[in-house]
């Protein structure tokens, strides 16, 4: 193969896998997700759960607030930072603070949506609850082993988390974003009632069926690789995109003075792009079959009640930050996922399958401790860690490994070690970074043994005796300190 | 002369307050100086909890979320007749 052979594959792969994750992952499930964590981060008053994160709350509330915090306001690096840096220095302390920081990307809406769209419910899951009891771990180890230099901390004041009264979120915010939820459920749920099909109608379109072909030759695919073809529906889809992206960019970014027309042909366009995505269409030699899914139905009723809630029950500014949000996450993160999964697709040309399963195709201790270390030293920006794990996957990546990579890897970065260890100094990051590889490699070990069919009891077991383990460890370490406290307060009252 | 602080490290949202405030005052024709606070142990001073927060004459006036223009000019309104 020559080099100009070569590199075009490379182009093609990236290319394939663009086309490919536009059309199938990014509509039905990024779409609403996006609007889901604008409308979290504009819609939801912080007060309702930072006021659990003062000093004076006890632990049981504290650190399930922090991992709540962590996974409802905490969308983007505006939130995560300060309201870290707060939680330390002003709040519950190191503890709540590294729950929350641990937390944070694991369990937002965009990461746990995107996980459960392109690689399954199953590890999306697993995500969620493995890190919510290892975030609550490390942060109540952290707490223990650096309980000296926390108790300076208690001499601020917390007048920041202290006298916030719950504002309570108002009912229309909160039907608005249950209702967005639903409609992200009804986008990928696939469950009969939602994926039949209760009417057809067939369009006399000559044609459809040999552009479908084509694509399939631009954009070869191979089922059996994990990879997936763009359909006639699919390259539609990009082109809706396409121009919900330009009338966004004219309609949300001066959304500041005011709404214009373009604010409401980009929303227009929205909601024609996920009613069009919903629908199942059946290109043949005499034209295009469409039809009308359960999903569509569900779908056009969640679209026609937020239409109605946004407008007639949301005040202006809610609609404005709202909107706003959604808009500054889409421009954040969107422009750095594409140019990351089209990389993805080219790496993808160059890997062999032999050399991930010889490292990680089985649930190794070796395997999972190999996923970790690739998170931690590779840095993606936010989401692209799941088209990297998705291609893990079809590699021959065991779903162990994956999963101590996907817990390592957005908790990990250089650029929050950073920005951490600004805040609590070095030596508490890298005990941080410590644990946290310690607790994914584990992650993943359990997982793998899960997938492997272990039976749920003995992992249960095995993780009980563990913890149990580190409970005493901690418990001992916690009475020698506080022994130590009394013993030298005694002393400086003499 | 007002003293107008947007606090946050440097993300799209401080750029977009930085801007509104400026127009605000532009509007108004108030003489102001701009400070950019991203430090975050100064930040933290201010007892917010997200970024961008708007400190006018050292009063915070917003935080976690960009104010329309409308609003500004009346917190820089209210500065001006307080100073």
């Amino acid at each position: 193969m020559d080099l100009s052979t070569f590199l075009l594959n490379l182009l093609r792969g990236g290319l394939g896998n663009l086309a490919a994750y536009l059309a199938a992952h990014v509509l039905l499930c990024l779409v609403p997700a996006f609007y889901i964590a604008g409308a979290m981060t504009a819609l939801i008053p912080k007060e309702s759960v930072t006021r659990f994160l003062g000093r004076n709350t006890p632990k049981f509330i504290s650190y399930p607030a922090a991992a709540l915090a962590g996974s409802v306001l905490a969308v983007c690096s505006c939130t995560i930072v300060p309201l870290f840096a707060g939680i330390y220095k002003k709040g519950a302390g190191l503890g709540p603070a590294i729950t929350f920081l641990f937390f944070a990307p694991a369990a937002n809406i965009l990461a746990l949506v995107y996980t459960g769209g392109v690689i399954g419910a199953d590890l999306a899951f697993a995500r969620l609850f493995l890190s919510l009891v290892f975030g609550i771990g490390i942060g109540l180890i952290m707490a223990l082993i650096f309980s000296k230099s926390d108790l300076a901390h208690d001499k601020a004041t917390d007048e920041m988390f202290a006298g916030q009264r719950g504002k309570g979120m108002n009912r229309a915010a909160l039907g608005f974003l249950l209702i967005l939820v639903a409609l992200l459920l009804f986008g990928t749920l696939k469950i009969g009632l939602l994926t039949n099909s209760y009417g057809q109608v067939t369009l006399p379109i000559p044609g459809v069926d040999r552009f479908q072909d084509f694509l399939y030759t631009l954009v070869p695919y191979d089922a059996a690789k994990g990879e997936e073809g763009v359909t006639a529906q699919g390259a539609f889809l990009i082109g809706l995109l396409v121009l919900i992206g330009v009338s966004s960019w004219k309609g949300f970014e001066d959304i500041h003075n005011g709404f214009s027309r373009w604010t409401w042909i980009a929303l227009g366009l929205v909601g024609a792009t996920l009613l069009t995505a919903a629908l199942g269409m059946q290109p043949h030699a005499g034209g295009l079959d469409i039809l009308f899914t359960g999903k569509f139905f569900a779908v056009l009723l969640a679209l026609g009640v937020l239409a109605r809630l946004l407008r007639k029950r949301l005040s202006l500014d809610e609609q404005r930050d709202f909107l706003w949000e959604s808009w500054r996450f889409v421009k954040q993160i969107f422009p750095l996922l594409v140019v990351g999964v089209f990389f993805v697709g080219v790496i993808r040309v160059i890997i062999r399958p032999e050399w991930i399963e010889a490292l990680a195709g089985q649930n190794t201790l070796l395997g999972n401790l190999a996923g970790v270390v690739f998170g931690v030293f590779m840095y993606f920006p936010t989401l692209v860690e799941v088209p990297i794990a998705k291609m893990f996957l079809s590699l021959g990546m065991h779903r162990g490994p994956l999963l101590a990579y996907l817990m390592a890897d957005p908790e990990l970065s250089l650029q929050s070690i950073l920005i951490t260890s600004a805040i609590i100094g070095r030596l508490k990051v890298w005990v941080y970074v410590f644990w946290v590889a310690l607790f994914s490699t584990l992650a993943g070990l359990i997982y793998g043994a899960w997938v492997d069919g272990t039976s749920l009891g003995l992992i249960a077991l095995y993780l009980g005796l563990f913890l149990a383990l580190l409970g005493t460890v901690l418990w001992l370490v916690n009475r020698r300190n506080v022994s130590r406290a009394a013993v030298s307060e005694v002393v400086s009252q003499v | 002369m007002l003293t107008i602080k947007v606090l946050g490290s440097g993300c799209a949202n401080c750029k977009k307050l930085e801007a509104i405030a400026k127009q605000a005052a532009g509007s108004l024709g108030v003489e102001a100086e701009f400070v950019k606070v991203t430090d975050y142990n100064e930040i933290m001073a201010y007892n917010i909890m997200s970024t961008p927060g708007l400190v006018i004459n050292e009063k915070v006036v917003s935080s976690g979320r960009i104010p329309n223009p409308d609003e500004v000019a009346g917190w820089l309104t209210e500065a001006m007749q307080a100073s």
